[in-house]
């Protein structure tokens, strides 16, 4: 396994812009650390693509950007980049951290069943964020979308940190709770919406596989 | 019995609709879009008719709603909020 990061930036609805826009920090903390980078962006989002280079590059730390469900990620609009029973086993004794919804209930099980090494952090429930629809053309400036967005950043990042998974999940996870503390610190009418929201996100993120897993291990 | 039960199970469904489309007209201001997985982003105007329509982004939102309630009432929500301190 090679120290690196493969991540997809799909980019076609607002969901898929707000979650590849985001990315920017997660990008910008490979490059902090000279971590070797291969961004699949937009039309390059297909599962070939993605095959070739997790397969070529045999990077360690996969980030995957997309929608998602209990079987399948997506890539670049609905074209499957991972399937359960297809070719779930391009994530195995691999760190895969999946901005997606749902596939922690089954195609993570399913990826890590004969994995020792790696582990696939997601969500078995749907991830929800609130936006803000006046900041559409501007995602970075939304401060709302912020709110639930930066937690699952900081899962990739602090693997990058040289964090173990267990490690990158907690953290992950305690972001979430500090920003349901900050949301409801502001008493406003939203306040008790978005820690809702925050919330969900908190139960439904998942840890499979192996806890100690590190990049810097594998 | 059976009929009766069926109709209490409905009368507790709308109940729980109301008291969802209570919370999203309270807390969710009309500039903002939730984004629910790979179902997409919604105004709370068409959140509120997804749950009337009782399809699946409707359940979907009422099931998150009752899992936060029940946390609360349960003390797991505050619990875990305790668990963090701020920086």
């Amino acid at each position: 396994m090679n120290k690196g990061l493969i991540i997809t930036l799909p980019r076609y609805d607002e969901v898929t812009e707000y979650i590849s826009q985001f990315s920017k920090e997660i990008l910008k903390e490979a490059h902090l650390r000279g971590i070797p980078l291969k961004e699949l962006r937009d039309k390059g989002c297909t599962r070939k693509e993605f095959e070739k280079v997790a397969k070529g590059l045999n990077y360690g730390l996969i980030v995957l950007n997309g929608h998602g469900s209990n079987t399948a990620i997506e890539g670049h609009k609905d074209q499957i980049l991972v399937e359960s029973g297809v070719n779930e086993e391009i994530l195995r004794d691999k760190i895969t951290y999946a901005r997606s919804c749902d596939a922690g209930a089954q195609l993570g099980h399913d990826a890590m069943k004969l994995n020792i090494e790696g582990c696939f952090i997601g969500y078995e429930l749907p991830f929800v964020f609130y936006h803000d629809a006046e900041r559409e053309t501007n995602p970075l400036k939304d401060n709302t979308a912020k709110l639930f967005l930066e937690p699952s950043n900081a899962i990739p990042i602090s693997i990058m940190k040289g964090n173990v998974a267990e490690q990158a999940h907690e953290n992950g996870r305690k972001l979430l709770l500090k920003n349901m503390r900050k949301a409801l610190r502001q008493k406003t009418s939203d306040s008790l919406g978005f820690a809702e929201g925050l919330w969900n996100n908190y139960i439904g993120q998942v840890l499979l596989g192996n806890p100690n897993a590190s990049l810097y291990n594998l | 019995m059976k009929e009766i039960s069926t109709r209490h199970k409905e009368e507790i469904n709308d109940l729980l609709k109301e008291l969802v489309i209570t919370r999203i007209e309270a807390q969710m201001p009309s500039t903002l879009r939730i984004s629910i997985g790979s179902h997409g982003s919604f105004t709370k105007e068409q959140l509120i008719d997804h749950i009337k329509e009782g399809d699946e982004i409707g359940r979907q939102v009422v099931k998150m709603h009752i899992s936060f309630i029940k946390a609360q009432a349960s003390g797991a929500f505050i619990e875990a909020l305790n668990s963090v301190d701020d920086e």
